[in-house]
């Protein structure tokens, strides 16, 4: 068994490649006005939200929450609805949204975090049922399956000066980067602090973790206030941005599912993991949706656009996305459980483990 | 009998646990004085682990009353237990497999402190202790037998206890190892610590021992000193009779 | 008092199908250990199998399950060779995310093949009902529930007194012991998700005249499903036909007299209060 360096504190190169890509990001909508671009770095920021915010009590303490569009749904109800019926601007509709959903978390937390293993997850999935229910049941405040469908923001007006007035999807870039990198940060700050090193040990092994002092639903409830926390803030800013929002796209199971995957397909309990998962659904799915996948497969070659199979596949993958989250779910968990960056650091641990007999034989 | 003035640290005090209709312990009571090793003995399924479950708080004892620094454990969770200062290994080794063997003790070294700074200069004081400085970069999931006993130990040291309890750690290993474990236990003894031990080799037993209580069938067999208990007849028919040692 | 009896009467009519769903659930979480969250999923290609056997062969959907329950016993059992197998030691959210992702293949392979338009079933008795006293009884339903009570003998029957039921309940009873007493629990894991798909898919056919047929109506039979299993204790038959019995019957009732848009809610949170108060299940040793 080699030795499996970490690096304590964290390495130069990180820091200034992190800040570098920040930087880099931050002047991107100067040089780019594509709104179909924008819209992508959007969907992108998004899913890094919410993907972090599932990994810290979810990939770091283990606790395989598939109820997280309860939250999520939560965050975009609240505010949507404040602003559509009670015209309370989003950036103070914010605050009740995130206070419920922590509230919610740590009832919800409470409750549930005395199951363990397949129960947890069943209650987690009753509990996000029961949300998307009451949204649909609750027709006064939500409109029930119709939907709530957002007649404008109001602008964001500072001292006097108009920061936005939300015509353009530039706005909605740079809250969704800022959000992105702060829960990139907390992930950071989560996995060396006393709170990362319980859920790690939660993760690991219950009655160990119990044996040594952790008090396990109470740790378990902190991480997962944050992370509601975190994922209500990423509902908020979809209904937004949107500007439409109904039961099975803002609290349906898909969205629970869709959260859980963009974390394990990067990897659980990583910093990166979860932005590299996010990067790789967005992109696939988009190009599902502009049909970009037929075309590639039809430039290379292997389809014939003109065949019945290439007529299908144009008609038909556009609406596929769910089909192939469901098959990459299916070959994460078969191939890959520990993700993109587990994968690889297995395999460099392999290979030193490789070296390593070699050069003792 | 030893008699020290001061109140003793542990009090067992008629301590029963049924399953159902099952007595895994039945009206067992002793103490620990500050200090002592304490050898808890007995043949398989007598009901040893089941009391260790009992005074760290993972089962609620069915009767009974256990004092630990004179106040009452009865309804306390582990991890109240090992704030408290009273902290157990297993005897099946639960290392934090995917987390390096400084980490693991990390972890318990967090218990006393907020800072995981201080935590890892404590932790690396105890893998010095347990002679596993070396090993602190490796992934405990990955360590031989022998270390992740050592790993244990080094683990719930870091929590600062004032009693130990060691479940088998001894268990599966050679004889080179387990005289490492020997001087270990020792080594705690030395600095102060109260420690209660499981152990079914013997001579180890023998050699670490204050005093021994043996447990059959759940009930209290037999205590005193290492020399009357292997003599007293009925622990060698219950026991010694049946390892052939 | 009407009302009542009304409820209750069509809750354990459909209980029966719920209990056949549950059953299916509970003999692949006893045999392997795995929850299968694909359940519901099976319950719907039940349905369009019925569906496409009526529309194009004229089959009757309660005469169809001659054929179904075969399709779909062979489609589980190839499932668990191909795919499930390859999990049984991983963590069991890992499992739980592996039929998570099957669920979505499967619901979303017959969105794009069928698309998501709803169809029905409409033979002559589909809105067919008789008086009893005050209470009105639906043909169809009531005709579903005596087919169900005969598979449900039949399978108690094969589980109790053939060979390979027994094989079955001993491996349910303990992997280990049975694998030791020479009983092939490969073999068995595989007959076990057959028997689950193929009983999923009957209870599909038997209810295929009186729902809507679109590929996510699967999904709340998945929940169900749980509801069912946990109430009657994992992994016990019999919890579970009972199980699906009581939910049916809550579920009526709760339509009656608090909401319908609601009695889904209502069987979840009598979900979580199992779970948190009974995890054994109403019937069942604690074990949790």
């Amino acid at each position: 068994m080699p030795p499996t360096p970490r690096n304590r504190g964290l390495a130069v190169l990180p820091i200034v490649l992190g800040i570098a890509g920040v930087v880099a990001l931050a002047i991107l909508p100067k040089f780019v006005e594509s709104p179909y671009a924008l819209q992508m770095m959007v969907l992108f920021f998004l899913a890094v939200i919410q993907g972090e915010a599932w990994n810290l009590i979810g990939g770091y303490g283990g606790q395989y929450s598939v109820g997280h569009a309860a939250y999520f749904g939560i965050g975009a109800y609240t505010v949507i609805v404040l602003l559509q019926s009670r015209g309370i601007a989003p950036w103070w509709g914010l605050f009740p949204a995130l206070l419920l959903a922590v509230l919610v978390a740590a009832i919800v937390g409470s409750i549930t975090f005395r199951l363990r293993g397949p129960y947890f997850v069943l209650a987690s999935i009753a509990v996000a049922e029961i949300f998307r229910l009451a949204a649909l049941n609750w027709k006064q405040l939500t409109n029930g399956a119709e939907g709530i469908l957002l007649s404008g923001i109001p602008p964001l007006v500072i001292a006097g000066v108009q920061i936005t007035d939300f015509s353009s999807k530039v706005p909605f870039y740079y809250m969704g980067l800022a959000l992105a990198v702060v829960t990139v940060l907390v992930t950071i700050w989560f996995q060396g602090s006393k709170l990362g090193y319980y859920l790690q040990a939660i993760r690991e092994d219950q009655d160990a973790a119990n044996s040594l002092g952790i008090p396990l639903t109470f740790y378990k409830n902190v991480a997962l206030m944050i992370s509601a926390f975190f994922t209500a803030f990423a509902g908020a800013l979809y209904g937004l941005y949107v500007g439409f929002i109904d039961p099975q796209t803002a609290v349906g199971l898909d969205i629970s599912v869709q959260i859980v995957l963009t974390a394990i397909i990067g990897g659980i309990g990583t910093i990166l993991g979860p932005v590299i998962g996010a990067a790789l659904l967005v992109a696939l799915s988009e190009a599902l949706r502009s049909n970009a996948l037929t075309d590639l497969l039809v430039g290379i070659g292997i389809v014939n656009p003109a065949s019945t199979i290439g007529q299908f596949l144009r008609d038909n993958l556009s609406h596929a996305h769910m089909l192939i989250y469901g098959v990459l779910v299916a070959l994460t968990i078969l191939y890959m459980p520990d993700g993109v960056l587990g994968g690889i650091k297995n395999q460099i641990r392999k290979r030193r483990a490789r070296a390593a007999a070699g050069g003792a034989a | 009998m030893t008699t020290v003035p001061t109140e003793p640290i542990l009090e067992i005090k008629s301590v029963s646990k049924h399953f159902g209709g099952l007595a895994a312990n039945s009206d067992v009571s002793f103490t620990m004085d500050e200090g002592m090793i304490l050898g808890l003995i007995g043949p398989n399924g007598a009901g040893k682990t089941t009391l260790f479950n009992c005074i760290t708080g993972y089962y609620p004892p069915t009767k009974g009353e256990i004092l630990f620094k004179g106040g009452r454990l009865n309804g306390m969770t582990p991890d109240q237990v090992c704030k408290l200062g009273m902290v157990r290994t297993w005897q099946k080794v639960r290392p934090l497999a995917k987390l390096t063997v400084l980490d693991n003790v990390v972890v318990g070294a967090l218990v006393r402190t907020g800072s995981v700074k201080e935590a890892r200069e404590i932790a690396r004081e105890q893998l010095h202790v347990v002679k596993m400085a070396h090993k602190a970069d490796f992934l405990a999931g990955g360590l031989p037998i022998g270390e992740r006993k050592k790993l244990e130990v080094a683990r719930v040291l870091a929590t600062k206890p004032d009693l130990l309890l060691l479940d088998e750690v001894m268990g599966g290993l050679n004889p080179a190892e387990s005289e490492d474990i020997i001087q270990l236990i020792l080594d705690i003894k030395k600095r102060g610590l109260t420690q209660m031990v499981i152990e079914h080799d013997m001579k180890a037993i023998m050699r670490i021992s204050d005093r021994i209580v043996v447990l059959n069938s759940g009930e209290k067999l037999a205590e005193g000193a290492p020399q009357e208990v292997v003599s007293n007849p009925e622990v060698v028919t219950a026991y010694l009779g049946e390892a052939h040692v | 008092m009407t009302i009542f009896l009304q409820s209750l009467l069509s809750g354990v009519l459909i209980g029966g199908a719920y209990a056949l769903i549950g059953v299916g659930l509970t003999i692949i979480f006893g045999v392997m250990r795995i929850i299968n969250f694909a359940h519901g999923d099976l319950v719907m290609l039940g349905m369009y199998a019925s569906y496409f056997l009526f529309t194009l062969g004229n089959v009757d959907p309660f005469v169809s399950i001659v054929f179904v329950f075969p399709l779909l016993f062979l489609f589980g059992a190839i499932l668990q060779k191909t795919v499930i197998n390859k999990v049984l030691n991983a963590l069991p959210q890992n499992q739980i995310l592996l039929t998570i992702g099957i669920g979505l293949i499967l619901s979303n392979t017959m969105m794009l093949l069928f698309t998501s338009d709803y169809r029905i079933i409409s033979t002559s008795y589909s809105s067919g009902s008789f008086r009893l006293g005050e209470i009105s009884v639906s043909t169809p339903l009531l005709l579903s529930f005596v087919i169900t009570a005969a598979v449900t003998a039949i399978l108690y029957w094969f589980l109790l007194k053939t060979d390979t039921g027994q094989a079955i309940r001993a491996t349910a009873q303990d992997r280990d012991a049975a694998q030791l007493m020479g009983v092939n629990v490969k073999r068995m894991s595989v007959l076990a998700t057959g028997i689950g798909a193929g009983l999923a898919a009957v209870a599909g056919s038997l209810i295929s005249p009186t729902y809507y047929i679109f590929p996510q109506v699967g999904q709340p039979f998945t929940l169900k499903a749980f509801v069912i299993v946990v109430l009657g204790g994992m992994g016990s038959v019999m919890g579970a036909t009972v199980g699906g019995v009581l939910i049916g019957a809550t579920e009526s009732l709760a339509g009656a007299y608090i909401s319908s848009g609601l009695k889904d809610l209502v069987v979840y949170v009598l979900f979580l209060l199992i779970l948190l108060f009974k995890p054994a299940g109403l019937f069942g040793k604690s074990r949790v």
